[in-house]
């Protein structure tokens, strides 16, 4: 028997070059496969980059409409913080509202006439912006006219008779009781009763009216309705006063 | 220690013994083929294939075969000359020998044979005729014309062989059998039977048909070459087998081991 060894040299020469082509066909697969995974991430990437920009926007618009209507909340808020401050602003579909300073002391919901000025405007689609906004909104002021002009009761009383608002009418009898025009204050108290008779300010200015155009008999007896129905303090207390003559 | 493939080894002794014939499907019919075309009136056939597709061994079987019903002659091994030849054929004609220091007249021995038409039938196998020459075919085909000594004549396929074929065959052959490498199958058949043959049935059960496609690949069908391949192979695992049996695997033969009989016999390279 020959040598077995050189021939089994030769072999695994043989099989390496057999295996060659399986080695660079695998490694050339191998290399398309990484290659089209590469280009795929690439185009993905590319598509995501696209979309990001897109959600970005998206982003952006919601970052600003949310920055927006948080910046209308916080308008809101801040308005609602001013409110003890010194006014009471009621925002009003119609721009104008009423202010009646004549008793500052009053309650603010007696007396703030506002024209919100500080209508929240309409988001800006850059983020950067948007601080600048919140800054500008954060400085914004609302700018309200005080006016005693008559036009003004007219578009509320107006806007009552549409709407059948108890804000309304209890806003107007409030305003002409503080202006001392009793008789309207009577008439829009009793219109806001006729809405809804549980308003106790409402059953109050009624009867305060009464007393002030000389019906105090009316009055003590339309508190006492009231205050036996509702038990309210205010009513009772109020009672006493018209009928000590304290009013 | 005597090793188990020692015996699988000799198997393959590549030889035209008569007792190593393998019936196969290809080989069978190439028989009855030549078997037919031999009780036909025919003055030559032609028996042509490539070194090594069974044309020796299917003239070995049918001189075997048939040497009771028919006068039939095998002569295996081509003269070295024409003296040589003519010695032969006017013994197997005359059923004498010639004469010491006398030579054979051919004119003579033309008309011994038409004397013999009608009387005798007389069928000579040719193995390895490619090895005469063109003078000697001629002489051949002059003497299968007194249609009493017909001639059946393999030649190696080759291109040149093809040619000699068309020069000296082609006008006077009257049939033509053409043996080819053997299919998968049927090489798949020999390697069994020879192994059976031997009742070496767990060698013959360790070569998968994984292995027998490889095989064949290597020997493309060729019978010499697998056995050649094989002689080789079971040399491989008997050296293995008697020294390093821990790189033999009894139940399958390595395909290893199949690569380096191939590579022993140049059939692949490095």
């Amino acid at each position: 028997m020959y040598d077995i060894k050189p021939l089994e040299e030769e072999w695994k020469r043989y099989n390496k070059k057999k295996k060659r082509p399986l080695y660079l066909g695998s490694a050339a697969i191998l290399f398309l496969v990484i290659l089209s995974f590469a280009a795929l991430k690439y185009n993905t990437a590319d598509i995501f980059k696209s979309s990001e920009g897109k959600n970005a926007d998206t982003v952006n618009n919601t970052a600003n409409s949310q920055s927006s209507s948080t910046l209308r909340d916080k308008a809101l808020t801040k308005l609602e913080v001013k409110k003890p401050k010194e006014d009471i602003f009621t925002e009003t579909k119609p721009v104008t509202v009423v202010s009646d300073n004549s008793n500052p002391m009053e309650s603010a919901e007696d007396t703030a006439v506002l024209n919100d000025e500080a209508e929240i405007k309409k988001p800006t689609v850059k983020r950067a912006r948007t601080k600048a906004v919140q800054k500008r909104r954060k400085k914004m002021h609302l700018n309200i006219i005080k006016t005693t002009s008559v036009s003004a009761y007219k578009d509320v009383e107006k806007r009552f008779y549409e709407s059948h608002d108890t804000d309304d009418s209890l806003f107007l009898a409030r305003s002409y009781y503080n202006k001392g025009k009793y008789k309207k204050a009577e008439h829009w108290a009793w219109e806001t009763n006729k809405v809804n008779g549980h308003i106790e300010e409402s059953w109050l200015i009624f009867a305060r009216s009464k007393v002030k155009l000389g019906r105090k008999n009316e009055a003590i007896r339309v508190l006492m309705s009231y205050s036996k129905r509702s038990g309210s303090k205010k009513a009772k207390n109020l009672l006493l006063k018209i009928k000590n003559g304290a009013l | 220690m005597k090793s188990r493939y020692e015996a699988a080894k000799n198997v393959f002794i590549d030889s035209v013994d008569i007792d190593d014939y393998i019936e196969l499907e290809s080989s069978v019919i190439a028989y009855q083929q030549l078997q037919h075309s031999m009780d036909k009136p025919l003055k030559m056939i032609l028996l042509f294939g490539r070194p090594g597709t069974g044309k020796s061994i299917l003239l070995n079987r049918i001189a075997e075969k048939l040497k009771h019903q028919k006068e039939i002659h095998y002569f295996d091994t081509p003269a070295v000359s024409e003296k040589e030849f003519f010695h032969k054929l006017f013994k197997v004609l005359t059923k004498k020998d010639l004469p010491k220091n006398t030579e054979v007249n051919f004119s003579a021995l033309v008309d011994f044979c038409k004397n013999l038409r009608g009387k005798r039938e007389i069928v000579i196998l040719l193995d390895e005729a490619q090895m005469y020459g063109a003078e000697m075919m001629e002489k051949i085909r002059l003497l299968s014309d007194s249609r009493a000594v017909k001639f059946v004549v393999s030649l190696h396929k080759t291109e040149d062989e093809d040619l000699i074929a068309k020069e000296h065959f082609q006008s006077r052959i009257w049939e033509v059998i053409e043996l080819k490498n053997a299919t998968k199958q049927d090489q798949t058949t020999y390697i069994h039977k020879k192994l059976l043959k031997k009742n070496l049935f767990e060698i013959a059960n360790s070569i998968k048909d994984k292995d027998m496609k490889l095989i064949h690949t290597f020997t493309k069908g060729n019978f010499r070459e697998c056995n050649k391949l094989l002689f080789t192979l079971f040399e491989i695992c008997e050296y293995y087998d008697k020294n390093e049996p821990s790189k033999i695997n009894y139940e399958q033969i390595p395909q290893r081991i199949i690569e380096m009989a191939a590579l022993k016999l140049g059939y692949i390279h490095v």
